[in-house]
């Protein structure tokens, strides 16, 4: 009974002076939260792709910047994240196609863009009328489907065709 | 824990106090479970293209001896025209059932050491041909050719 009591004792008292050691885990966590800032996708623009979208690959060391920018999914194409033309497919409806391989749909959004640039470059002088366009586009989409993108563009003024690829290593 | 105590050591009333981490390590865990939520751990690069007509800018340009116009085709063969003071047209057949940019490549640079003065061509490719094709013949086009224009409308 005396054996066991002091045993009891002095298993409580280990308990009261036991404490985690958690400066090593600070170390760690340091290290994680270190490596994470580092490899934080930050910049002035953002490109978050739809879900399911097959960005192609590719060795880029231009960054991106600051344009329209116009995504091709499976479903739809998007203008700064509104839907401007729907695909069936990867591929425009032939009724939304008109002369020159252009969408019709998209050409109104386009035009609806490049005139808001226009107005705001007309009351801002520090605003230029950009031809810059980032064209985020699956990879299985056919060429087709880009022509036809790339063509709406051009008509109105877009012509410096940004294409958003995956940095490669 | 951490402790810090006096310099002299062991006297009475030395500074023997613990840093409380706990509460360090706590926002670290907050800090890191929303990095790991929000990073996407991709980082997108663009690649230029310019368009293959000209304008105004591309008129006031001195024109290049050659023009190089590559075509991808459904078939995964890659056709390549040069036109201008020289005029050849070649076309490289698929290997290994894909397309041979290798030898893409090498033409393009035999072109290259004939004419160094050019460094632009024209990309373009049939209507079935997927983007992801397009953007790998791309990059190696742009080896040899920074300026890759698209094509075909």
């Amino acid at each position: 009974m005396l054996f066991k009591k002091g045993l009891f004792s002095k298993r409580r008292q280990m308990n009261e002076e036991m404490s985690l050691q958690i400066t090593s885990m600070a170390d760690i966590f340091t290290i994680i939260l270190v490596f994470l800032l580092k490899s934080y996708a930050t910049g002035a623009v953002n490109l978050a792709p739809t879900k399911g979208m097959l960005i192609p690959e590719a060795n880029a060391s231009a960054p991106a910047s600051e344009a329209l920018k116009v995504e091709i999914s499976e479903k739809a194409v998007q203008v700064e994240g509104n839907p401007a033309a729907v695909l069936g497919a990867f591929r425009f409806e032939p009724s939304d196609l008109q002369g020159g391989g252009i969408s019709k749909s998209l050409s109104t959004v386009l035009d609806r863009e490049r005139k808001r640039q226009i107005l705001i470059a007309s009351h801002n002088a520090d605003v230029k009328v950009d031809p810059k366009i980032i064209i985020v586009a699956d990879k299985r989409t056919p060429y087709e489907t880009v022509k036809t993108v790339l063509a709406s563009a051009a008509v109105h003024g877009y012509t410096d065709f940004k294409l958003a690829v995956i940095k490669g290593d | 824990m951490s402790s810090v105590s006096s310099p002299g050591g062991g006297g009475g009333g030395g500074l023997d106090f613990e840093l409380n981490l706990a509460s360090i390590i706590d926002c670290f865990t907050v800090l890191i479970t929303f990095m790991l939520a929000s990073a996407t751990f991709l980082s997108i690069g663009v690649l230029d293209a310019g368009i293959a007509a000209g304008g105004a800018e591309a008129a006031s340009q001195q024109p290049p001896p050659v023009n190089i116009t590559i075509e991808l085709r459904k078939d995964m063969s890659v056709s390549v025209k040069v036109s201008g003071k020289e005029n050849r047209s070649q076309t490289i057949t698929a290997k290994n059932g894909g397309r041979d940019l290798e030898s893409l490549v090498s033409q393009l640079g035999a072109v290259k050491s004939r004419w160094s003065s050019v460094n632009a061509a024209i990309l373009q490719a049939e209507n079935g041909v997927e983007y992801g094709e397009l953007v790998k013949t791309m990059e190696a086009v742009r080896k040899n050719m920074p300026a890759v224009m698209l094509g075909g409308f």
